[in-house]
């Protein structure tokens, strides 16, 4: 990796990283936990159309790395950590087949995909089967969410473009 | 690997009518006046809403802690020294919605919601 694409992959992160902050500031939706919009993967998002697998891999983890240190919050890392790998994994797949007129669709699957990692890591951590009501609203939320996200990262891709 | 983005599409559009769908079961769902408790998955307590008097119940899990607060056969987590506060947050326990403090790894639901109504 040459010093300008690692240079560029910084400024998406911490690009990310500030809207991960401003969006902890806003109220939650419901008192669900890790019921939120997740701005940040707009620059996910984006970044699964631009750059390649390990790229996207270490903006995502240096992301959820520095954005939980920054909200205080180290036990939602395992949430945050299981629910984006999963996320990532398969939007990587799925951008191969969904072109990029389809962006949101594949945001939308990648927002669920998240929100399947986050309940499975919870049912392992909380060894309970009540964390599974709240996996319906999860995914109801994610796929408006990740159609607003998807949508955004649509808009910019062709506009702005930093990959080369 | 399929594709076609019509196919993609109705994928989304799947998933998110049988949540709507899944969403709106939960929330009708009837249940009895019986509570379970539970902490690191294990029940730490069970109350019948019906006979319970008003009190506070503390839950201490690696040094923090917990206060359920029982009242007019309704119970609510009062307070909690996790950063994110949802359990507060959540109110009183009225539907098929669970109380959850994941830091805490506590969970407070109606006991015909899961397990026993599998049971039965």
């Amino acid at each position: 990796m040459n010093i300008k694409r690692m240079t560029v992959l910084a400024l998406l992160t911490s690009l990310a990283l500030i809207i991960f902050v401003v969006e902890l500031q806003m109220p939650p939706i419901a008192p669900i936990p890790g019921m939120k919009i997740g701005f940040a993967n707009i620059v996910t998002v984006y970044a699964v159309y631009k750059f390649n697998a390990r790229e996207c891999a270490l903006l995502l983890l240096s992301r959820i790395l520095l954005g939980c240190l920054l909200a205080g919050n180290m036990i939602s890392l395992i949430y945050s950590l299981s629910g984006g790998a999963l996320c990532l994994a398969g939007m990587l797949l799925l951008h191969k087949v969904i072109d990029k007129k389809h962006m949101w669709v594949c945001s939308i699957l990648g927002a669920v995909l998240h929100n399947i990692g986050q309940t499975v890591a919870a049912l392992a951590l909380m060894q309970t089967a009540a964390v599974l009501s709240y996996f319906p609203f999860l995914t109801a939320v994610g796929c408006v969410a990740g159609l607003f996200t998807g949508i955004c990262a649509q808009l910019v891709v062709d506009r702005i473009d930093l990959s080369d | 690997m399929i594709r076609s983005q019509k196919f993609w599409i109705a994928v989304c559009a799947v998933i998110f009518a049988v949540s709507v769908i899944a969403c709106v079961i939960i929330l009708t769902r009837p249940h009895g006046s019986k509570v379970i408790i539970k902490q690191d998955g294990r029940v730490v307590m069970t109350l019948d809403l019906d006979r319970e008097s008003d009190r506070t119940v503390e839950f201490v899990y690696e040094g923090r802690k917990n206060v359920l607060e029982i009242k007019n056969g309704g119970v609510r987590m009062l307070s909690a020294d996790c950063p994110d506060h949802v359990c507060v947050h959540t109110g009183w326990l009225r539907s098929g919605i669970p109380i959850v403090c994941l830091p805490n790894k506590l969970t407070v639901e109606f006991a015909d919601s899961e397990e026993d109504a599998v049971a039965r």
